[in-house]
């Protein structure tokens, strides 16, 4: 199929909605709740869909001052949350649902010069609460991702709140324009900003493997690979994504576990070997405090107050 | 005199045949010898001793010190070295509960009942392993016919020991030197040196400090001739004008003399060399210098750390050198003025601090030169311009290191006890020791003795800290009164005002607390404060920590009387293991070790990692403690 209007080629599938251009193409799942693919120059880009992430590996402060416990049901979230509805805009209008037949009046000679997936998740919290995630893909290949958290104050603080990526294999490393170092809301008045490159995909080395690697105020972030898990691949040539802020600057983390990961070991040499990629882009971070381990809070101003909505964007782009 | 293995159990002896506890000064025979820092006095005798261990004092060999004594089926073990990593007994992390806790039941010796002397609670104890030693050596040729004492810098918890197969005396106090006289037992040719080291003594109820508990000997020992016409003690007392200009030298000396004749050249120069005072006066008793005055000196502080050096050359009365002392000192001027503001040379002190224990994955507290340099180079780095030494005195090279390199130190006595007084995070002090029990007082005042004796020439140090955590009661506040007595020109620290409000007058020269939030520091400075400010432990660095730092600095701008505090803590106490599973080189903890009870990864609070690579949290120190430098 050459593509020579420089539109989107639009696939109304069964199972997903695909769109593609002229070096990319992705694939919108309608019912494993996200991005199935992203494939930039050929190569895949996603593991498993990516979820909005309620949790962080409790630290030994978290776990000192019991937060862990207040915020327990964050980590059911962060696990299991499913999105149960899927909306999809072409030029900016909702159509109505391309499910099959419906679809079948539809072509292989579609084309949009704007596409939005929106999924409608719903935490597994008591209350719960609804959040969204939407994705908008233009002609360029740049994906445009804006999530939104409905506050309910009936919810415990969270930990964290942004966007989980799962990349297929592990990482050569990362740049970042941002601040030095491992940055937190309270502890990154000695960040310094500037641009940074980062190799492999290092977790501190926390006694206890605890929430690490966070990075504030983040511009963008690179990840670069070296590998794939095609079969018929055998270049080792390093190819990138980028991670860019749409406003307001991001936090990032890049690691090789998810918190849930990091969670279950009491040693660094138990967490598995490094198998693929984390990429968490974080709208909002809880501080770390230090007044003590065994029972002071993180200072107010540092809480992420569940009552109150969570607005935050970012792009994806090819590096 | 004939030793006694119920010493352990008896809080009233704790130093027998020992000599007494003087100035860490060392001493030369040649200028070139000092250049090198090699003193042909000093003969080590670490390296390769034979060991025998007994996991209870019922089982150890009764008569091993004796001269006829066959230890050829002997292990061998390395000195300095835990026993516990030469793989003896078992590491064993535990915080404030006792290490014997939930399997032996013991209350301190007269601590619920002045007639209750627990006798055997050590001596019989079926949880203290002991460590019986054998070093022969053959003394350097240069010792022949001088004085030769045997030095040991740390011993875990008591020890005994013996020159061939005759007693020389018994020692608690782990972390300051314990010295005994050999040459009355002296003999040609191989000498037989026996030292019997109990993990556990009374010793063990004022040593609770949170950290690994090991015994052994884990510092030098070091054989020390002395010649003919000796200085046993050097204070050199540096003071300043009142406006700070002009500097007056008092130094005083004891000594041992078996020479007449001598000379004592006494020198002065200050940094680049230059001759200050030059004076040379007959050695009779002692040497002395009284009231010399220096104008317009150059005064020590961290920025600055600027050292005078004092020289003492004595010579016999041919002109033959017997001993070089060389000592480097400085003029500066602690004190809490009229506005209860701490000021160094009338500036306000602010201490941007870190409490430091000894630690190296690889040894526990046997810490290497190396270590040391490197945890100095990675304080200037990050702007950390004080330590505080929990909760024992520390190598004494650490102390000269801290006065070349302007680092304020905080030098704390051997005293933790809060097992006896912090019962599932509450005050409940009913068998507290040392409290105000009689029979514990001795043990502390020497305590406090030995860490004067040995650190009181450093000009680094600009406050004496009681211990941490041990209560408060009649027995420390004569641990305050000792300092007093013999050292008018240092603060006196201790945390325990806050525990006891009754000895608040007579325990510490300031209000100090530990991991106070900044509201109710602001709340002590709000309401008529007594005394100036002072954190001597926050910040709890455990793992991903040290948010917040901000609330704290910001209290530096708003209140003079706030002194600025010590992080907890440097360095993460982790032991590096081979892994069983992959053989990779890890970091364990706590609990690791089948150790129970336990208080597991409690101990990783540092600023840096056990492998002293730094956290990411340093860089956030770094920044709040450039804020006042």
């Amino acid at each position: 199929m050459v593509n020579t209007n420089k539109q989107l080629h639009v696939i109304y599938g069964d199972g997903g909605i695909g769109v593609g251009g002229e070096d990319f193409h992705y694939i919108f799942n309608y019912t494993r709740g996200g991005m199935e693919s992203m494939v930039i120059n050929g190569r895949e880009w996603m593991y498993r869909e990516p979820k909005p992430t309620f949790w962080r590996a409790t630290t030994d402060n978290d776990h000192g001052n019991g937060f862990s416990k207040q915020a327990v049901q964050w980590y059911g979230a962060d696990m299991f949350s499913g999105a149960d509805k899927v909306d999809i805009k072409i030029n900016d209008q909702l159509i109505e649902f391309p499910s099959a037949p419906g679809n079948n009046k539809y072509s292989n000679h579609e084309f949009a010069d704007k596409v939005e997936v929106v999924y409608h998740y719903r935490t597994q919290t008591i209350p719960r609460t609804d959040v969204n995630v939407s994705y908008t893909v233009t002609p360029d290949g740049v994906i445009k991702v804006h999530t939104h958290y409905t506050g309910n104050d009936q919810l415990p603080d969270l930990p964290v709140f942004g966007m989980r990526f799962i990349l297929p294999t592990a990482a050569t490393g990362f740049e970042y324009a941002g601040l030095s170092g491992e940055t937190y809301p309270d502890r990154m008045a000695g960040g310094i900003p500037g641009e940074y490159k980062v190799d492999g995909l290092p977790v501190t080395n926390y006694m206890v493997p605890q929430d690490c690697g966070v990075h504030m105020k983040t511009d963008w972030v690179t990840v670069t690979r070296n590998t794939t898990k095609d079969s018929s691949d055998h270049s080792d040539t390093p190819f990138s994504i980028k991670f860019e802020k749409d406003g307001a600057p991001f936090a990032f983390s890049c690691l090789p576990y998810t918190a849930e990961e990091l969670e279950n070991a009491t040693h660094q040499e138990e967490l598995p070997l490094p198998r693929r990629t984390v990429v968490s882009i974080l709208g909002a971070v809880r501080g770390v405090g230090g007044i003590d381990s065994w029972g002071r809070d993180v200072e107010e101003q540092y809480h992420i107050p569940a009552g109150k909505d969570i607005d935050f964007g970012f792009k994806i782009t090819k590096a | 005199m004939e030793p006694d293995i119920k010493w352990l159990d008896d809080p009233e002896t704790f130093r027998v045949g020992m000599i007494p506890a003087h100035s860490d000064h060392q001493f030369y025979q040649s200028n070139d010898e000092i250049r090198n820092g090699q003193s042909s006095y000093v003969q080590s005798l670490n390296g390769q001793w034979q060991f025998a261990y007994a996991k209870d004092p019922m089982h150890r060999i009764k008569n091993f010190y004796a001269a006829d004594f066959d230890s050829s089926d002997f292990d061998h073990i390395k000195v300095p070295q835990h026993i516990e990593f030469a793989g003896y007994d078992k590491f064993h992390y535990i915080n404030t509960m006792y290490p014997w806790e939930g399997k032996i039941y013991r209350r301190p010796a007269y601590a619920l009942d002045q007639n209750d002397k627990a006798e055997g609670q050590f001596s019989e104890a079926t949880d203290n392993p002991v460590g019986q030693y054998i070093k022969k050596f053959t003394l350097n040729s240069e010792f022949k016919d001088k004085k030769v004492r045997v030095r040991f810098d740390g011993v875990e918890k008591a020890m005994y020991v013996w020159l061939n197969g005759h007693f020389l005396g018994y020692a608690e106090d782990s972390f300051t030197p314990s010295e005994f006289d050999l040459t009355p037992y002296l003999q040609e040719g191989k000498n037989t040196l026996a030292v019997e080291a109990f993990k556990l003594s009374t010793a063990a109820w004022l040593e609770d400090q949170d950290m690994f508990r090991f015994f052994g000997i884990f510092r030098d020992v070091s054989l020390i001739a002395q010649p003919e016409i000796h200085i046993e003690d050097l204070t050199i007392k540096p003071t300043l004008s009142d406006d700070l200009k002009d500097g007056t030298l008092n130094v005083d000396t004891k000594m041992t003399v078996n020479k007449s004749g001598a000379t004592a050249k006494v020198q002065v120069t200050d940094a680049d060399g230059k001759q200050l005072y030059d004076e040379t006066q007959p050695v009779t008793d002692s040497i002395s210098l009284k009231d010399i005055e220096f104008k317009n000196v150059h005064l020590y502080d961290n920025h600055d750390p600027y050292l005078y050096q004092l020289t003492i050359e004595i010579d016999d009365k041919d002109g033959h050198v017997l001993e070089i002392v060389p000592y480097k000192f400085g003029f500066r001027k602690i004190e809490i003025n009229s506005d209860k503001v701490i000021t160094l040379n009338g500036k306000r002190l602010i201490i941007n601090g870190v409490n430091r224990h000894e630690w190296d994955c690889h040894s526990g507290r046997v810490v290497s030169v190396d270590d040391m340099k490197a945890d100095i180079r990675t304080f200037k780095k990050n702007n950390i311009n004080a330590v505080r030494t929990c909760h024992y005195p520390d190598h004494t090279l650490w102390y000269h290191l801290c006065d070349i390199n302007g680092i304020y130190v905080m030098a704390e006595n051997n005293l933790e006890s809060h097992g006896t007084w912090q019962k599932l995070g509450a005050v409940e002090p009913s068998y507290n020791v040392p409290g105000s029990v009689p029979q514990w007082k001795a043990a502390v005042i020497d305590r406090a003795r030995n860490n004067y004796e040995m650190l009181k020439n450093h000009a680094s140090i600009l406050f004496w800290s009681l211990g941490n955590e041990s209560y408060a009661g009649d027995d420390i506040q004569a641990m305050e009164e000792f300092y007093k007595s013999v050292d008018p020109t240092r603060l006196v620290h201790y945390e325990g005002v806050v525990q006891n409000r009754k000895y608040e007058d007579v325990i510490s020269d300031v209000e100090s607390r530990m991991y106070a939030s900044p509201d109710e520091i602001k709340d002590y400075l709000d309401h008529d404060p007594k005394k100036p400010f002072m954190l001597c432990e926050y910040m709890h660095d455990m793992g991903n920590s040290l948010g917040g730092m901000k609330s704290y600095i910001d209290l530096i701008d708003k209140y003079p009387m706030y002194a600025g505090g010590f992080i907890w803590d440097f360095i993460d106490q982790a032991i590096e293991v081979n892994d069983e599973v992959t053989g990779k080189k890890v970091l364990r903890y706590g609990g690791d070790f089948d150790d129970r009870m336990s208080d597991y990864e409690f101990s990783g609070d540092g600023l840096m990692f056990a492998d002293r690579t730094e956290k990411p949290a340093m860089q956030e120190v770094k920044y709040y403690y450039g804020q006042h430098k």
